[in-house]
């Protein structure tokens, strides 16, 4: 029975953070309801990372406050940080896969940390290694494999435990355009089966056509968040920075070309 | 029935105000034993070179311990020789002599009062001198006085100790005199302090290094696993489950380190002993409560050094 109703899962308020005296976050505010896909847009030092990490509470916020289901980052102990991960996946783009343990393993380990049994654990990284399409190498150990089914066995380890929210930081930054594309896909999909998905990237363009919320963050602030409508605007700002040009090439899009 | 499976598995998260049981599942004892398994197994190689250098520091460390233990042994041997003498004046009466021992039986450390007569003690001096013993025929009568030869407990091996009590027993009626090689009493027991501060403070360095060398193995070993430690945590993996296998882990170096330092040293003592047959070993009970400490030692070392990558 699942709800179609919106509610909030995940929250930033007005969340500054600074290191020393440089300021990396200020004054966010984000709220992802259930279900959503949101790309989180800026260009390469714009905060995006560290917002994430404030949201899977790696780090804490200088002020404000972060709310990820029941946990709020200002009332909460550190040992109840574990529990707030099972309910959240974390994606990178390093894949941060071990590389001492099997494909299977490496899904596996998330649903043993929180001490589900062996035979739902088989059970349900069967069933996920299928839906991600890497069943077949379920006893290959991660070197074995490339880019982007490392990211896929990445994103299988991350919904293993059925989070609510997803979050992904450029995920596909170390793939080519056709993995990427598909690597999205699969995050669609995961969306589509009620999986609320944050994923952060500098890369605009891959992003701009899948009429999605995008949030783009500069230099520490939200600049927009808003479905397309503004897309023109982004743009001009994207342009303006040297990052986005280098993330147009890797995409293998030319600028001109668009326009 | 999907989402109320999933709340179920995150009810016993929550409870109130953001609260949290810890209970842990019997299955994650379980996965906590795998991991452990896992690790010794998968790293092999770095563990077992890690037990060769924590054993070889700790070959060191024992080794100082078991030279000082034979040196303080022959000490030990030295002391048990100490006799005190205690001489009679000429012409006592044996009842006054009889009270004389007695009371020196009841003094305080005295083990053993033995009547060396001056007949017998002219004896010993011949067998002393041996070949030259000719000299003594040229006496006219035996110039030595009765005696009384004590034993004494190791608690009173201390010059200041002597020496009170040889003033005390001189005071007394009937005693000519109290010796016990007074100087070179207090000679040996200078070198005998001598010895022992130099050693101290030898083997508090020879330990400092080796809990230091010991500590950065362990940290190396945690740092090479630093990446797997960042996985656990993103999936969210509890300390405990991340600390336990480390733990294990650290306890388990420890014991090899011990059996291999132990197992060197026994070595080496079997070859020494051919030159030194009076050499001896640490007890079983030394060998024992070494490998103990050594398990200790080494998880409470990475119990340690885990706390900083855990940011408890």
């Amino acid at each position: 029975m699942k709800s179609t109703e919106k509610r909030i899962i995940a929250g930033v308020y007005h969340l500054s953070k600074d290191f020393g005296k440089q300021f990396a976050l200020q004054d966010i505010n984000i709220q992802i309801a259930n279900g959503e896909f949101v790309f989180l847009v800026g260009p390469s030092g714009a905060g995006k990372s560290t917002l994430l990490r404030m949201i899977y509470m790696d780090d804490f916020p200088t002020a404000g406050q972060v709310v990820v289901g029941p946990f709020v980052s200002t009332r909460m102990k550190r040992s109840t940080i574990p529990h707030m991960r099972r309910r959240v996946g974390i994606v990178f783009q390093d894949f941060r896969l071990l590389e001492d343990r099997t494909v299977f393993e490496n899904v596996a380990l998330a649903m043993k940390v929180m001490g589900t049994g062996m035979g739902e654990i088989k059970r349900q990284v069967t069933d996920i290694l299928t839906r991600v399409g890497l069943y077949h190498k379920r006893y290959d150990y991660p070197t074995a494999l490339s880019g982007g089914e490392q990211q896929r066995i990445a994103i299988a380890r991350a919904v293993a435990n059925s989070p609510s929210l997803l979050l992904a930081d450029e995920p596909t930054g170390n793939l080519d355009p056709v993995v990427t594309r598909s690597i999205l896909e699969l995050l669609f999909r995961i969306n589509a089966a009620g999986t609320a998905v944050l994923m952060a990237t500098h890369d605009f363009d891959l992003v701009r056509s899948f009429g999605q919320r995008i949030i783009y963050l500069e230099e520490g602030c939200i600049v927009k968040d808003k479905e397309m409508i503004y897309v023109g605007d982004l743009r001009d700002r994207i342009d303006d920075s040297s990052v986005s040009r280098e993330a147009d090439r890797l995409s293998g899009h030319d600028i001109e070309e668009d326009r | 029935m999907i989402s109320r499976r999933i709340d179920d598995k995150h009810r016993r998260v929550s409870c109130g105000g953001g609260r949290v049981c810890d209970d842990m599942k019997p299955s994650e004892v379980g996965y906590i034993i795998d991991e452990s398994v896992l690790m010794l197994k998968r790293r092999k190689g770095a563990t077992s070179l890690s037990v060769v250098i924590m054993g070889l520091s700790l070959l060191i460390l024992v080794m100082f311990v078991l030279v000082t233990l034979n040196i303080s042994g022959i000490i030990g041997k030295a002391g048990e020789e100490l006799r005190v003498y205690a001489y009679l004046e000429d012409g006592l009466g044996s009842d006054a002599s009889r009270d004389i021992q007695y009371r020196l039986l009841g003094m305080k450390g005295v083990e053993e009062v033995v009547f060396i007569s001056r007949e017998e003690a002219l004896d010993n001096f011949g067998e002393a001198l041996g070949s030259d013993s000719d000299v003594l025929e040229a006496l006219e009568e035996n110039p030595l006085p009765d005696a009384y030869r004590m034993k004494l407990g190791p608690e009173m091996y201390r010059s200041d100790i002597l020496a009170r009590m040889a003033e005390e027993i001189k005071q007394w009626e009937g005693i000519e005199d109290v010796r016990y090689g007074r100087r070179w009493f207090e000679r040996g027991e200078k070198l005998v302090r001598g010895f022992y501060m130099t050693d101290l403070g030898i083997g508090l360095i020879v330990l400092f290094s080796v809990v230091f060398v010991i500590s950065n193995t362990v940290r190396l070993t945690i740092l090479s696993r630093r990446r797997a430690i960042d996985v656990m945590k993103l999936v969210g993996a509890t300390n405990t489950y991340i600390q336990i296998p480390f733990v294990i882990e650290g306890a388990l170096q420890g014991v090899f380190a011990s059996l291999l330092a132990v197992g060197l040293l026994a070595l080496i003592f079997t070859l020494a002993k051919r030159y030194l047959p009076g050499l001896v070993f640490f007890g079983t009970e030394w060998v024992a409560g070494f490998i103990v400490f050594c398990a200790v030692l080494g998880s409470l070392g990475s119990f340690l050094a885990m706390r900083r990558f855990l940011k408890m």
